[in-house]
């Protein structure tokens, strides 16, 4: 107990050098017209010298700038942002900010938990609206994340939250969205020399895996028919929704094969959203995925090719690869370090035009298609009147590093502070040197 | 004389009577039997390269006693008649198992053993073991050696092979008999490797730590033998140091680590005999460089499964192509002019030995080379040629007879005698009868065929219509069966049974047909011809090799292409970012010649032969230098067992045929730091390398680069993030790890002064002349730093730590060179910047663990601002070949210019790794190691076009599309030989 103490006493004495967290927005019951930036809508459309506007927390006015400015009266506050670009706030769609703060330190993170299929398990009421993390994410952009369990073959059921909160209910933004599932491995790779001369394996265990998701599948879908229940079960009252397409079932799978697989399981049950996340090998099924109406959620572009022999840029160009076959997709970051990473979403959007995507496809690829995969479209993701004013102002192209520099952001409308660890950790060390 | 065929006489004898011991004592009456055996009428190899026909082999007590074609027979001589069969000197396996017991290996003492679990006086280290010997662990294995005698061969080479050190090796035969009688030379070969086996220590856990260990063995064991005032008695260094005068042979499994291995046989003038991999044609040239002595192994890989498309997807190009030319080694090795013997390790079956090197032949391996490694070298390499390995007057009685030529295809071998006792490998049934006879069944006359392979012999008969019918036939010497039904015959079956007579060309006996008893005859009328026509099979030529053995790499012709059109370079009207005062030229030239950027200007010109390249809208730029990377390495880059390894070197371990030197080009990249990784304070010395994709590992090596080591701080190297077992190794706190640099720096500096007081004494052999101190690898590289030869690049997180190390230096007063990642450096920029020591950071790592929970994106502005040289590194191989981007993030975060940036992945790593006199920006008489940009190269819509090292186009975008369709039409090629491949076709035709 003394020792307790201790630790907790340490943790006080610390606070004072830690930085102050930004305080989380107010409801704003004044409204802004943003005029003269080049607005990105995020649906094809570039308005050169456009006016968004913003009441209520909804976009209520989107259009060039000459024909807002006669509406200019009717805001309370107009912000000039000549030479500006706008853009919707940009979605993550699979990330762990709130469930992790420092992955290498147990005691902060909360992604993964015991058994194998944790439907039950839900990401929501463990997301730490003052993470540290967040608040330097969200400096590039990204306001709008699916906070995901991970670990296991079912990992548990995912939430979609604004960056912005005093706590998980007021940061949610849509609750127990989807339950994700990883299938099973089916090949390994193993080296047989310290060159890394070698091959792959299969997964000895993965007809036994596949038996335990069919079976749980059968269960799940069982259960969901009868009308009372001889005994509750979470684990089968947690998958009820992805039955009646209240729920999106995800599916994470890297091989060609196990997309088929998956995604060939996941229908037998008819289960009405499906999603494909990782896909490493999706440019290698496009007819499958387009002929069963899959949506992809496109593993990391910042990656090595999977194989020697593929193309030195495949994971660069997979994104317009399914742009050219018509499938629905989007981008993502998980893998390591993605909490802190996820404000590069932006730049992973950055590389795919370098590799074939035109720039506003690829914002579509961090926004409105996001939006679209993760079943929020109606009132998020793009700048369309009557959905939420999640957005923001930067100086500059937000998907090049060197421009991305967001000096206004709006989720739901209200006007979130733009400060974190690190700006205040910068300001700090500018001003010990004297330096400007 | 009593003459007998050779088959057939062989009673199978009670193995243990005829070649008892004298030692021994006989529980019955003795049976010491001493005739001579005289084979005659056979085809006999004297050696590898001369044969005699119709010639005699007199042996006695095991011992030839004459061959030749004039040989006197005793009159009491056994003797066989060997006429059409073919007599060889049996083969010798110098890499076997062979009646070896089991290893058993010590436990694990604890989660971390930092010393050996061996009890006894032997080293430090688990996996030396020079105190083993195969002698003492040999027991004949009847069944075992029936496999061996089965293909062969009469003499192993065996071990446990176990361990870095092995110990000796052992020259046995595959005789059932006494284990005292099967040795022939007890310790006849050391054996090494760069593998721990089943050493249970911590140490080494890498392969530069492998490498070290033996350096540092070596070392021990020269000094162990000299000092005269030691305290310890090392059985193992005792045991080594007699190892020397040994053969001596190296295991390893890749055809980078021969060159690991020679690199070490220089070291220490040592001649190692190398037991290679099989792909020792994909390096050809470097590997014929090494001078060495190989056992190379027969097993050809096996079909790749490919007959699923996407599962094709998953095996590599390489290894497409290593199942196609594999084949190729031996006979390439031996146009070479190696000296190799060949092993049978690696088959998963013994009977595809005969298969693989009769493939081999094909292949281009001459049956002179096949026979002259499977016997002469390998007995040389022993120093045995004198007594095995040959068939001379005195030399032991270990040869195989054959139905022929053992290198053709249906060729059998029917006794192999060892120590001239003889052992059947093909039993009675296995006579070669095949040939045409003539039938006669009780007055019907038909013709008889006996065809198939020498083992599995099958009967046709044809009838005076010519029809063909089936024939069962069965041979139990001398008894033969046969039985067929003539033709369209349903009730009458002809039943018959035979003797074979002496010289096999008749068959007389009795039979039935239906219920009528007969008699029956057989006379060979012509003997079997073996014309097998194979199905013709494309042998790939050893110019198809691409260096590297993979996706990307080129074949020798194209790679000298690219070094023919980069002679002269002429890079016309590009915005040339020169990373020097000038910045930023427009419209500017620049010329390349010899590797060498000649000159930087408007209106160059180049000579006729120049090749031009148009640069209008592009941007060239010095290529990008990575302070901090892990690529290109092999077996690991943590040696984290011991807290300080400054014995190990990257430099060992470089590989040359990672891919992702190849990707890392096509991000603008050409030269980098590999780095050992973070596991301990003290880590291993830097590989620094340009990235000559297509060249050795030593090729690689930056020459003009001066020596670097990997130091470490914080969390990984307390091992506060191993996982909870990890609290053994010192030290656990940022306390310990000054303590530990104190520690190591003190310890050096009397190092260096022992060895000085020693170097001034007088040379003198006097009996009581003191003892040189003992070589040691980590102290003599600490006191390279301590003399400002060798320069320290230090893993940092927070600023407490960044300043101790620098008070730590300080204290021995020597230039610390690096912060690499110094996260919190901007923490403690003005302490950096006022000692003038470099910081090469992340762009925008942190939070991955507490001690990164401060860094910031900002620090590489703060330290530029404060005048700190700084680079941006990579520590990942996917960022690597993205630095131009995270170089970029430096205008975002902190608003340096895009000059500034641009340098911190150019000329400021180059300085920071003391490189920026020859590369690192565009000046002349630099190196040319440039890129051409498709944009902006800090823009994240740029790409880079053509990547030059040393003048050398190793990338070019258009060249890189031209490959891949080349790797995919390759594939094809390939994959439709693995799905459509169908056994060749035998066509045996009577004549």
């Amino acid at each position: 107990m003394k020792r307790y103490l201790i630790l907790v006493s340490t943790i006080i004495t610390m606070l004072p050098a830690i930085a102050q967290q930004p305080v989380p927005a107010s409801a704003n019951k004044k409204s802004v017209l943003l005029l003269n930036g080049t607005v990105h809508t995020a649906t094809g459309k570039v308005i050169e010298k456009g006016a968004v506007g913003i009441k209520d927390g909804k976009i209520s006015l989107v259009s060039d700038a000459s024909s807002a400015q006669s509406n200019s009266s009717s805001y309370d506050t107009v912000i000039n942002c000549t030479g500006k670009q706008i853009y919707p706030g940009f979605i993550d769609p699979d990330c762990t900010l709130g469930l992790v703060e420092s992955g290498a330190v147990r005691a902060t993170t909360d992604v993964a938990d015991i058994g194998a299929l944790n439907p039950e398990l839900r990401a929501l009421t463990t997301y730490n609206t003052d993470s540290k993390i967040t608040p330097v994410v969200r400096l590039n952009g990204v306001l709008t994340a699916q906070i995901t369990p991970q670990g296991g073959l079912i990992s548990g059921t995912s939430s979609i939250m604004n960056l912005d909160g005093w706590n998980w209910e007021d940061a949610c933004y849509k609750a127990d969205d989807g339950v994700h599932m990883n299938w099973p491995i089916m090949y390994s790779r193993v080296f047989l020399n310290p060159d890394q001369i070698g091959g792959f394996v299969q997964n000895k265990a993965y007809d036994k895996q596949i038996q335990l998701i069919q079976k749980f599948f059968s269960d799940a879908q069982a259960y969901s028919k009868q009308k009372t229940h001889e005994e509750t079960d979470l684990k089968l009252e947690a998958m009820k929704g992805i039955f009646d397409g209240s729920k999106t079932v995800y599916i994470y799978a890297s091989f060609a094969k196990e997309i088929m697989a998956s995604i060939t399981l996941a229908k037998s049950f008819s289960i009405p959203k499906i999603v494909l996340v990782g896909a490493r090998d999706a440019w290698m099924v496009t007819d499958f995925l387009k002929q069963n109406n899959i949506p992809v959620i496109v593993t990391r572009v910042h990656s090595q090719p999977a194989m020697t022999d593929d193309d030195v840029d495949q994971p660069y160009k997979t994104p317009y690869i399914l742009q050219q076959a018509g499938i629905l997709y989007c981008l993502e970051n998980e893998g390591d370090q993605e909490e802190n990473a996820s404000r590069n979403l932006p730049f992973m959007a950055g590389t795919t035009v370098a590799y074939g995507l035109t720039p506003e496809q690829a914002l579509e690829a961090i926004t409105s298609n996001t939006a679209k995969i993760l079943g929020i479209d109606n009132t998020a993701g793009s700048i369309e009147v009557g959905k939420d004013a999640t957005l923001f102002v930067s100086d500059g192209d937000a998907l090049d590093m060197r421009t991305n520099n967001v000096t206004l952001a709006f989720i739901k409308g209200k006007k979130i502070q733009l400060t974190s660890i690190q700006t205040e950790l910068y300001q700090k060390y500018m001003q010990k040197y004297g330096l400007k | 004389m009593k003459k007998l065929p050779l088959s057939g006489c062989l009673a199978v004898i009670c193995c243990f009577t005829s070649q008892a011991q004298q030692t021994f004592p006989v529980n019955g009456t003795h049976d010491s039997r001493h005739n001579y055996y005289a084979f005659v009428h056979a085809h006999i190899y004297e050696d590898y390269a001369t044969s005699m026909d119709d010639a005699t082999l007199l042996i006695k007590d095991g011992k030839i006693i004459d061959i030749g074609t004039a040989v006197t027979i005793p009159s009491d001589a056994i003797t066989y008649d060997c006429h059409g069969k073919t007599i060889y000197p049996s083969f010798i396996d110098l890499y076997s198992g062979y009646g070896m017991q089991p290893l058993k290996p010590y436990p694990r003492t604890g989660n971390t053993q930092m010393m050996s679990a061996a009890p006894g006086a032997f080293g430090w280290n688990q996996a030396v073991k020079s105190q083993v010997d195969a002698d003492q662990l040999f027991h004949c294995n009847p069944t075992d050696a029936a496999s061996y005698r089965a293909i062969g061969f009469g003499v192993t080479l065996s071990s446990q092979h176990d361990g870095i050190v092995q110990g000796s090796y052992a020259l046995v035969t595959l005789a059932d008999t006494m284990d005292n009688a099967a040795i022939l030379t007890g310790k006849a070969a050391a054996g090494y490797s760069f593998n721990k086996g089943s050493s249970t220590q911590d140490y080494p856990s890498s392969l530069m730590g492998s490498i070290a260990l033996i350096r540092q063995t070596y070392l021990d064991a020269e000094w162990y033998k000299n000092a005269k005032y030691k305290t310890e008695v090392n059985l193992s260094l005792e045991a080594f140091n007699e190892l020397q005068a040994l053969p001596q042979i190296f295991l390893v499994d890749d055809k980078l680590s021969v060159l690991r291995a020679d690199k070490i046989a220089r070291e220490f003038g040592v001649k190692y005999i190398i037991k290679g991999s099989g792909g020792e044609y994909q390096l050809l040239d470097a590997i014929k460089n090494t001078g060495r002595d190989f056992i190379i192994p027969l097993n050809f890989p096996d079909k790749p499964d490919v007959q699923d498309p996407y599962d094709a997807h998953m095996v590599d190009f390489s290894t497409l192509l290593n199942w196609e030319m594999a084949p190729l080694n031996p006979g390439v090795m031996e146009k070479d002019g190696i000296n190799f013997s060949l092993t049978i390790d690696g088959l998963k079956d013994k009977g595809a030995f005969l298969t693989n090197l009769r493939k081999a032949i094909k292949y281009g391996l001459s049956p002179i080379g096949a026979l002259k490694a499977l016997t002469y070298t390998p007995a040389y390499m022993m120093g045995m040629q004198d007594k095995i390995g040959s068939l001379k007057k005195g030399m032991i009685a270990n040869f195989i007879v054959t139905s022929g030529d053992i290198f053709k295809q249906g060729t059998c071998i029917y006794s192999n005698w060892v120590k001239g006792y003889p052992y059947q490998v093909n039993d009675t049934t296995n006579i070669d009868l095949r040939g045409t006879y003539a039938l006669m069944v009780d007055n019907t006359a038909y013709t008889l065929l006996i065809g198939g392979d020498a083992n599995t012999q099958t009967a046709t008969v044809l009838d005076d219509k010519k029809h063909n019918i089936p024939g069962f036939f069965h041979l139990l010497n001398p008894i033969v069966s046969l039985s067929f039904r003539q033709f369209g015959d349903t009730v009458h079956p002809i039943q018959l049974s035979g003797l074979l007579s002496i010289d096999h060309k008749t068959i007389n006996g009795n039979g039935t047909i239906g219920v009528k008893t007969i008699t029956w005859q057989a006379s060979l009328t012509n003997p079997f011809i073996d014309t097998t026509v194979d199905a013709p099979v494309k042998i790939p030529s050893i110019n198809e090799v691409r260096y590297p053995f993979s996706a990307y790499g080129r074949t020798k012709s194209e790679l000298d292409s690219i070094q023919k059109i980069s002679k002269e370079v002429l890079i016309h009207n590009a915005t040339v970012w020169t990373g020097e005062k000038d910045s930023v030229l427009n419209n500017t030239d620049v010329l390349i010649k010899d590797g060498i950027i000649s000159a930087i200007g408007k209106n160059l010109s180049g000579s006729k032969d120049a090749t031009i390249i148009d640069g209008t809208g592009k941007y060239l730029t010095s290529g990008i230098v990575d302070e901090h990377s892990h690529i290109a390495a092999s077996g690991g880059v943590n040696e984290g067992a011991e807290a300080c390894s400054a014995e190990v070197r990257i430099g060992d371990v470089l590989n040359s045929e990672d891919i992702c030197i190849y990707r890392s080009l096509a991000g603008g990249v050409v030269a980098c730091q590999v780095l050992h990784g973070s596991a301990n304070p003290i880590g291993g010395q830097s590989g620094i390398i340009k990235l000559r994709w297509g060249q050795t590992p030593e090729q690689m090596k930056i020459q003009y680069a001066v020596p670097f080591i990997k130091f470490a701080l914080g969390e990984n190297v307390k091992q506060a993030n191993w996982g909870d077992i990890f609290t053994v190794r010192y030290p656990q706190t940022r306390m310990g790890v000054e303590q530990f640099f104190f520690d190591n720096f003190t310890r050096a500096k009397e190092y260096e002064s022992a060895w000085d007081s020693y170097n001034k004494l007088p040379k003198t052999k006097s009996k009581d002349a003191p003892d040189a101190p003992r070589s040691d690898l980590q102290l003599e590289t600490l006191t390279q730093i301590l003399d400002g030869k060798r320069f320290i690049t230090s893993h940092s997180y927070v600023q407490s730590e960044i300043n101790m190390l620098m008070h730590v230096c300080d204290s021995f007063h020597f230039h610390f060179n690096t912060f690499t990642h110094g996260l919190e450096a901007y923490k403690v920029a003005d302490k950096i910047a006022a000692r003038n020591i470099g910081v090469s950071c992340f762009s925008d790592w942190w939070a991955y663990k507490m001690e990164v929970m401060e860094a910031i994106p900002y620090n590489a502005a703060i330290c530029t601002k404060m005048g700190i040289v700084t680079a941006i590194n990579s520590d990942d191989d996917e960022m690597q070949r993205r630095l131009n981007q995270e170089a970029a993030k430096s205008v975002k975060y902190g608003g340096l210019s895009e000059q500034q940036c641009w340098r911190m992945v150019t000329i400021n790593p180059a300085k920071l790794l003391h490189l920026d006199e020859h590369t690192g920006s565009i000046k002349v008489g630099k190196d040319a190691d440039i890129v051409l940009w498709s944009g902006n190269p800090l823009s994240i819509y740029s790409k880079a076009e053509k990547t030059f090292v040393d003048g050398v186009c190793l990338y070019d975008i258009q060249n890189d599309a031209a490959m891949r369709n080349e790797i995919a039409q390759e594939r094809a090629r390939i994959i439709n030989q693995l799905v459509s491949e169908v056994k060749p076709t035998v066509k045996k035709v009577k004549k």
